[in-house]
């Protein structure tokens, strides 16, 4: 950009000098020729020529012609020229002084008998463009050479911002996930991309404590199966086992594989809504008919421990997600609400509109959750109990907290005083 | 029947041609998919079991070949811990049913036998009977040896796809797909429950019980004394 500038400039300049010179030439040569043809002296062909031969002798620096008609040289200090008429420019004086590129630049008047031109040398003007060109030149040659230096220093600290960015990435490589780096108060493009880098690595680190978190959880419930399964095989290996223990083994084994096949299959699933796999499956869910399915589920349950399940969902309730993974949500819900409910207790399931979304409630009047693990067990929702990845609907607690963030819902426990109300908001969709 | 099984895993073919010859049916094995495409191309097959995760030609590839090829025949799908996407995919690509691995004999003959007798199904029906037992489709009513029975909406449907599967074991994850459209089992006694409360409704007061209970299999609709 300031080379193109500097270029423009240099143009204009160098246009308007030589064009005022050349503009001067034209005056002064106008002028002599004036002064020459008004000379009383100049009234007749002969007078004229003594006029310009005198002119010549004193070789104030014009040059002169006159030729008669024919085209031969009368007086002055030139050669014959063909006779144009107007400013014209000669390229060839015979004077020794010869700057390059220079010519006589003048002006040809057709005279009584003849053809008068009066031109002056432009080697001053050639020598002006030269000398403007060339200081054009050193300046243009200069403020590269500046903003080469500026491109340097300025590169260097680039350079510098970028190493350091390079080096905590390699450190946060190696393991240290608490690094993060330094922003200066300048403001500039390298502090919002130090920000951005910033804020991506404290979702890295929070997401890789989850994880931690979730696998501790993890391999402690399958420690428990499996020790069981280890027990049973230990047992039926020994030599005194009658044939129905080991059959009893056996079968007592292909029930706990089963439950940490349940609780790989969780994982999997969570895995996989976790990275908004199923988001693509959305479609609109009638919750009328999805509530009515998982009461009907559960119902028989809550019978068992002679609970009531009262349930009650409104009209023209729908929603947009997937189906199956809403129906897993709900149940899970539901059946905790049974397990952890004592007999005789009541179980409600209710939807509603509230304002444009759907708010689905599953209450109970059992024991609830202390108020204090009721915040702690919200941020960590997965960790409510020791059952983490319970049977019942082949999911855990987990498992929902995927289902819900994955539709972009909020799920809160709030005190049913007594017991225990869980709230799910979502937004509604119109049919 | 005629079935091809496509799995990679031997001991899982060996354990399914087992159970299928077990029941009479013909069977063999493939375990890649481009051997397993080639052979269910140059055969005559009734049923092809096919597994999702496939050496040389995956799975759902070889599903929509089969379907590309104008292939009647069954297919179900073999996968293992049931992934979200896995069971729509799968039927997405042309197979009849989904089967998450492992299984019990008992589910996976239940499921062979299902999709036999969709094979040969007709068109539309409007009317089921079994022995004494009628339904008709479109009104929703049941009547045994001629008089109505009272049944509520799910209780119709379990009925109807008992009668669709008649003489035939359907499992208990089989009802709570069709009867229910849940793919996860709640363990609740939830298909007990209705079972039960429809055969009290349907066998009630006679001689011959329709509706049976197989132990560590499921249940069936069986005229017996």
């Amino acid at each position: 950009m300031t080379g193109f500038s500097f270029i423009v400039l240099f143009g204009v300049i160098l246009w308007s000098t030589t064009h005022f010179m050349r503009h001067q030439i034209d005056d002064s040569v106008a002028n002599e020729i004036d002064e020459i043809v008004t000379d009383p002296q100049s009234s007749n062909p002969a007078g004229l020529a003594s006029v310009v031969t005198g002119l010549a002798r004193h070789s104030g620096g014009f040059y002169y012609l006159l030729q008669d008609s024919a085209g031969k040289v009368i007086a002055g200090n030139m050669p014959g020229l063909d006779p144009k008429l107007g400013i014209r420019e000669w390229a060839n004086p015979p004077r020794a002084e010869r700057p390059r590129g220079s010519a006589v630049r003048g002006k040809g008047v057709a005279v009584d008998g003849g053809y008068l031109f009066v031109g002056w040398s432009t080697h001053q003007l050639r020598e002006m463009e030269e000398m403007v060109t060339r200081s054009f030149m050193w300046g243009l040659t200069a403020s590269v050479a500046l903003a080469l230096v500026g491109g340097v220093l300025a590169g260097r600290r680039i350079m510098r911002k970028i190493e350091s960015v390079s080096e905590t990435t390699r450190d946060i490589v190696a393991g240290d996930l608490t690094r993060r780096v330094l922003a200066t108060t300048a403001g500039d493009e390298f502090d919002h991309l130090a920000a951005s880098i910033n804020s991506m690595l404290d979702r890295i680190q929070s997401l890789m404590s989850e994880l931690q978190q979730v696998t501790t959880d993890i391999a402690h419930d399958l420690r428990t199966p499996l020790s069981r399964l280890r027990q049973r095989l230990e047992s039926a290996q020994r030599p005194d086992a009658a044939a129905a223990e080991l059959r009893e083994a056996v079968a007592g084994t292909v029930g706990e594989i089963d439950v940490i096949l349940g609780i790989f299959s969780a994982l999997l699933r969570i895995a996989q809504i976790e990275s908004g796999a199923r988001r693509s499956g959305f479609a609109t869910v009638d919750l009328n008919e999805l509530l009515g399915t998982v009461a009907e589920l559960y119902r028989s349950s809550a019978e068992e421990k002679r609970q009531a399940f009262l349930l009650s969902v409104a009209n023209n309730l729908r929603v947009r997600g997937d189906r199956e993974l809403l129906l897993q949500l709900f149940a899970n819900l539901v059946e905790n609400a049974i397990k952890h409910s004592p007999p005789e207790s009541t179980i409600a399931l209710s939807a509603s509109h509230e304002a444009g979304r759907a708010c689905i409630v599953i209450a109970d009047n059992g024991p609830g959750i202390p108020a204090h693990s009721r915040t702690k067990v919200l941020q960590r929702f997965f960790r409510l109990e020791s059952s983490r990845t319970t049977q019942g609907s082949g999911l855990g607690l987990s498992l929902a907290h995927a289902i819900v963030k994955l539709h972009e819902a909020s799920l809160e426990l709030w005190d049913n005083e007594p017991g225990l109300r869980v709230t799910v908001v979502m937004a509604e969709t119109p049919a | 029947m005629r079935v091809l099984v496509i799995e990679d895993d031997a001991e899982t073919a060996r354990y399914i041609v087992r159970a299928l010859r077990g029941e009479g049916h013909e069977a063999c094995s493939q375990s890649n998919g481009r051997d397993g495409l080639r052979v269910a191309l140059s055969g005559q097959w009734d049923l092809f079991i096919v597994d999702r995760m496939l050496p040389q030609i995956d799975g759902l590839e070889v599903v929509e070949s089969l379907r590309r090829s104008g292939s009647a025949a069954a297919i179900l799908m073999l996968t293992t811990l049931g992934g979200v996407h896995d069971r729509v995919q799968g039927l997405n690509a042309g197979a009849d049913d989904y089967l998450v691995k492992p299984f019990s004999f008992a589910e996976l003959l239940a499921r062979v036998a299902a999709l036999g007798r969709r094979a040969g199904r007709s068109g539309a029906t409007t009317s089921l009977r079994y022995a004494d037992l009628a339904i008709d489709l479109l009104s929703r009513t049941a009547t045994r040896g001629g008089e109505p029975i009272e049944l509520l909406p799910r209780e119709f449907r379990l009925l109807e796809y008992l009668m669709k599967h008649a003489e035939q074991i359907v499992t208990r994850s089989m009802l709570l797909e069709h009867v229910w459209d849940v793919h996860f089992d709640p363990h609740t006694s939830v298909v007990e429950t209705h079972v039960s409360r429809l055969r009290s409704k349907i066998d009630r007061g006679n001689a011959m019980t329709l509706i049976h209970t197989i132990r560590g299999s499921g249940y069936t609709l069986r005229a017996t004394k």
